[in-house]
């Protein structure tokens, strides 16, 4: 996890500066801005959200329920890489539930949970659209199908 | 003219209303939970469906505006089928805890439940369950509780202008969270809990210690905190005070409160209150009886009186007490004792800006009404957070930028931060060079023809900073443009002005600039006051050079009247102010003073000084409710009632006369008046007062500006300026401003390890009273010195430290904060802490042409203080 420093809300208040450019309103400028809190810090910390109100001049109270509103925004410190598996109809037919028991087991991941050592997260998501090639998740951009425990095993190998 | 129908009633109305509101004109109630009073419809609780005629489904009564024709049904079955429905969405999560519930007996959830309700829900599936949190001093969330009718973040956002809470998440796990998730950390005014129309968020204060149903009575008074004067309401158990509440219907301030107003009211209850009477024997205060006490400073203020005649003795009033103790006060010192001794704690700010505006533009400049500054379109500050000193003036502030106005703050911005466009925080002693480019830029702008000659003149000679220096004082160009462009746009304009034009740096000049700046714009004055009845008590002649009135003493006529109406001769020749008080009892001209709830060992700097001066005096009285570091030096002390158990009148700072009336009816000690008035009967005053009634009718009878005012009829609007009688009309004549022609110096800037402190008032406190509050001490307990971070940061110290601030005069202990809007080199300290006091820590010295309070020796090192 980034350590908050301030070179780093420099950073952010820099990048905020130029979304506010890009927008008719300051409001408007939050839901990018907090794609750049998450690149910098992991997630959107409250010192983050503190920044950027002091920025835009939106309330920080305000921030944080916008922020809190989506559920894709990082509201909380996550792992390295996040894993977001599927567990609606199609995926949990062909097995995702066995795949998230799996992931408990070998790595102690539980859903909303991230690892001790801060290298994995485990998102549960609704569908994800690759029900023709279920149990499918995306890892950080990257998309998997057609997943089983070996499979996951050696993709989840080459994240470090 | 619009036409409707509820109910089979008819309804004209000429303006588009809501159903809800035409609904209520013709007396037909429709439920509602998320309507509220002041705040804009929302439409979200659903309560209020009603049928209207030609559309399939039913709509929000709070919402829909009427239109011509239209046939509204709120009764019909399938109506209450529909209340009954949403009552029992509302219910799937509420806890039912009404047992142990505070709001119980006057939640709205609750009556309406009882009204239309099912009995039983039909949702098998658990509640939601969201933890209580208890971790604010004052305010408990329970969040179980909550139907996210979102009438707190509206009073919050809308009308309060905090934006502290927000609806977090969404969906079924929406509820209403401050930003830290926990502690509120806002500005604690608690507007949000009168807004709760269930029991989520309530009071810490009273919290499983009453029912509504409890109360046995109840009274409309006034605040006693600040000079705004808000309306109030005390419900009262057994003699306590189990709560304050607003009146939404009365009073200027339409239902808010400030945190001191909502949750200050307890230092009446605080143990340290005096019970009896005490003179100083043998070096000890040993209580007494309240004839001793009379008797014995009766006789010892004629013994001093006669051994060294009436100008030996002084009296200091207090703008915390009422009219009626000030007007007492001023008698006994004036016409029993023969002095014309008498000043009060106003002289420290209020006294010499009000009367040097009043010298430019006439009596009764800042009589202006505090709900009129919501309609003006900007608003400009000066000297002084108005969020802080007045929080309810601070709130119509807010509201002018709600509505598109501008706001414009020189200095630091405080409570108005997200209100303005532009900071102006320039560097610490630069505030009149900001002034006057300003002035000078809106006259030569605004191609002014003053028909004031005086004030034309002035204006010509004043000299205009160019811009390099207002930018070496921390000023940006475009800041400043963009003030004086948009000041000259302004069509109704307000300009507030606070403490710190007169408390550092040149008074008079910064007055003139601020007046003469609102007599260019046309706009409205406003002088910040921070004690409930500083203006009262200058209008009861508590000042050497006015009489009740106000008027001078050098108008022999006024005093003839006096003579005439009341018998009462007026001593002759200008007394003493404070300062020369002060002075007078070092140098041993005075030998007796009279305090009346005032603390001027800790309100006066040079604590060391003044408390010497005390020290000397032969016979020193004082009135008040705690044991204050002045009552500690006294040889006989009083307990007065405090705020809550007196009746009176206050004078706010529009001017407005507004009656305090008696909640808890014992009281440990006796309203000032009427310890006064036995003195004064002890030294042979003829006449006689029953009650606080019989010593208002004798003020305005003699009062030329309170003529004819009765008692009974102040109240609502009763009171406003000008009263029943007459003004005094400007004042013809020129007026002094010191180095008017001088351009102001660039302030030196503080050497390194030095810093230069200033007062900080906070929201939290009023002055040294509130420290006797349990709830406000619980919200902030401990000093805080406020400073730059940049600053802190040179000095090595950081965030939450315990710093130690060293002057030449004393030392002071208190937390550090990290504050940006300070500006660099610059730190600030409260006056309210025992020990820690800001003004016990600096000098002053006397202002040549106000004669009020110049602070000195404001430059300070800062360390860490050694671990305990």
């Amino acid at each position: 996890m980034p350590q908050v420093t301030t070179e780093r809300l420099k950073i952010l208040r820099g990048k905020i500066y130029e979304l506010m450019e890009l927008y008719p309103s300051y409001q408007a400028a939050l839901l990018p801005s907090f794609f750049v809190a998450e690149e910098i810090f992991g997630f959107i910390s409250p010192e983050a959200i503190g920044e950027i109100s002091n920025v835009t001049g939106v309330p920080a109270a305000e921030i944080r329920g916008v922020a809190s509103f989506y559920a894709m925004y990082k509201t909380k410190p996550m792992g390295r890489h996040i894993i977001q598996l599927c567990t609606n109809v199609s995926c949990m037919i062909e097995g995702a539930y066995d795949l998230v028991e799996y992931l408990k087991e070998k790595y102690g991941l539980t859903p909303g949970g991230t690892t001790p050592d801060g290298r994995f997260s485990l998102v549960i998501m609704e569908c994800i659209g690759a029900c023709g090639t279920a149990p499918a998740m995306i890892l950080d951009t990257d998309s998997y199908e057609n997943l089983t425990k070996d499979r996951l095993d050696t993709l989840l190998e080459s994240y470090k | 003219m619009i036409k409707i129908t509820i109910d089979g009633i008819e309804v004209q109305t000429d303006r588009e209303i809501t159903i809800l509101e035409a609904a209520k004109q013709v007396g037909i109630e429709i439920p509602t939970l998320c309507t509220f009073k002041n705040l804009s419809p929302s439409g979200s609780c659903r309560m209020c469906l009603v049928e209207i005629e030609r559309l399939s489904r039913p709509q929000t009564a709070c919402t829909v505006k009427i239109t011509d024709g239209m046939v509204v049904r709120t009764n019909s079955e399938a109506i209450m089928r529909a209340r009954k429905a949403v009552l029992e969405f509302l219910l799937i999560n509420h806890p039912l805890d009404c047992p142990v519930c505070d709001k119980a007996g006057e939640c709205i959830l609750q009556d309406l439940s009882a009204k239309y309700g099912a009995a039983a829900g039909r949702f098998k599936e658990g509640k939601r369950t969201n933890p209580v949190s208890f971790e604010d001093p004052v305010i408990v969330r329970d969040m179980q509780r909550c139907i996210l009718c979102t009438r707190c973040v509206r009073t919050c956002d809308d009308l309060q202008g905090a934006f502290a809470i927000s609806v977090i998440n969404r969906g079924s796990h929406s509820l209403i969270e401050p930003f830290s998730g926990g502690r509120f950390d806002c500005e604690y005014c608690g507007n949000c809990l009168s807004a709760c129309p269930v029991g989520a968020i309530t009071s810490k204060l009273h919290r499983h210690t009453y029912r509504p149903w409890y109360i046995e009575r109840q009274v409309e008074t006034i605040c006693g905190h600040c000079g705004v004067g808000c309306t109030l309401t005390l419900q009262m158990r057994e003699n306590t005070i189990i709560r304050v509440i607003p009146d939404f219907e009365k009073g200027l301030n339409s239902g808010m409160l400030c945190v001191m107003g909502r949750f200050g009211y307890d230092y009446t209850e605080h143990e340290e209150r005096l019970r009896s009477p005490l003179i100083r024997k043998d070096g000890e205060l040993v209580p007494v009886s309240w004839e001793e006490a009379v008797e014995f400073t009766a006789w010892r203020l004629k013994e001093l009186v006669k051994k060294y005649g009436g100008g030996a003795v002084a009296g200091i009033a207090s703008g915390r007490c009422t009219n009626e103790d000030n007007y007492m006060l001023q008698k006994l010192i004036r016409y029993v004792l023969g002095s014309n001794n008498i000043d009060s704690a106003a002289r420290l700010f209020y006294r010499p800006a009000v009367s040097y505006l009043e010298r430019m533009f006439g009596q009764g400049i800042t009589a202006n009404l505090i709900p009129g500054i919501a309609n003006s379109d900007g608003v400009f500050v000066a000297g002084g957070d108005p969020t802080t000193i007045n929080p309810v003036l601070g709130i119509a502030v807010r509201s002018v930028w709600k509505k598109g106005g501008k706001v414009f703050v020189v200095g630091k911005s405080g409570g108005l931060r997200s209100n303005i466009k532009h900071e102006l925080n320039h560097a610490e002693g630069a505030g009149a060079l900001v002034l006057t480019w300003i002035l000078a830029k809106v006259y030569e702008k605004k191609n002014f023809i003053s028909e004031n000659s005086i004030i034309d003149k002035k204006l010509s000679a004043l000299k205009v900073p160019d811009m390099d220096m207002l930018v070496r004082v921390g000023v940006s160009p475009e800041a400043l443009q963009y003030t004086a462009d948009e000041l000259v746009r302004l069509k109704n304009p307000v300009v507030i002005i606070g403490p710190e034009t007169v408390l550092y740096g040149n008074g008079s000049k910064n007055l003139f600039l601020l007046g003469a700046l609102n007599y260019v714009l046309n706009g409205r004055l406003f002088v910040l006051m921070d004690e409930p009845n500083t203006q009262g008590c200058l209008d009861m002649g508590c000042s050497p050079g006015v009489l009740v009135g106000g008027r001078p003493v050098e108008l022999e006529t006024f005093g003839h009247k006096m003579e005439n109406t009341a018998g009462m001769k007026t001593p002759e020749g200008t007394g003493l102010n404070l300062f020369e008080m002060i002075n007078g009892a070092n140098s041993g001209s005075i030998k007796a003073m009279f305090v009346m709830g005032e603390n001027p060992v800790f309100n006066i700097p040079d604590k060391k000084k003044v408390e010497s001066a005390l020290q000397k005096l032969e016979f020193l009285a004082v009135s008040d409710i705690f044991l204050t570091e002045t009552a500690s030096l006294a040889d006989v002390v009083f307990p007065a009632s405090a705020w809550s158990e007196k009746d009176g009148t206050y004078t706010n700072l529009e001017r407005r006369l507004q009656r305090l009336r008696k909640g808890t009816m014992s009281s440990r000690g006796r309203a000032d008046w009427k310890i006064l008035a036995d003195i004064c009967k002890a030294l042979g005053m003829k006449e006689s007062y029953t009650d606080v009634k019989s010593v208002w009718d004798e003020i305005s009878r003699i009062s030329s500006v309170h003529s004819g005012v009765r008692y009974e009829s102040l109240i609502g609007r009763g009171g406003i300026w000008p009263y029943g009688g007459e003004p005094l009309r400007g004042i013809e004549g020129d007026f002094e401003v010191e180095g008017l022609e001088d351009m102001p110096e660039l302030p030196g800037f503080a050497q390194s390890g030095r810093v230069i402190l200033k007062e900080d008032k906070s929201l939290i406190h009023s002055s040294s009273l509130s420290r006797y509050s349990p709830a406000l001490m619980g919200v902030a307990s401990e000093p805080l010195l406020m400073i730059n971070p940049v600053t802190a940061q040179s000095l090595g110290l950081s965030d939450n430290e315990r710093v130690v601030i060293t002057s030449d005069k004393g030392t002071a202990v208190a937390i550090l904060r990290a504050d940006r809007g300070m500006p660099e080199g610059v730190a600030a300290l409260s006056n309210t802490f025992k020990d820690n006091g800001f003004r016990s820590i600096v000098g002053y010295t006397i202002d040549p042409t106000l004669k009020s309070l110049n602070i000195t020796d404001r430059v300070v090192t800062i360390e860490r203080a050694k671990q305990l």
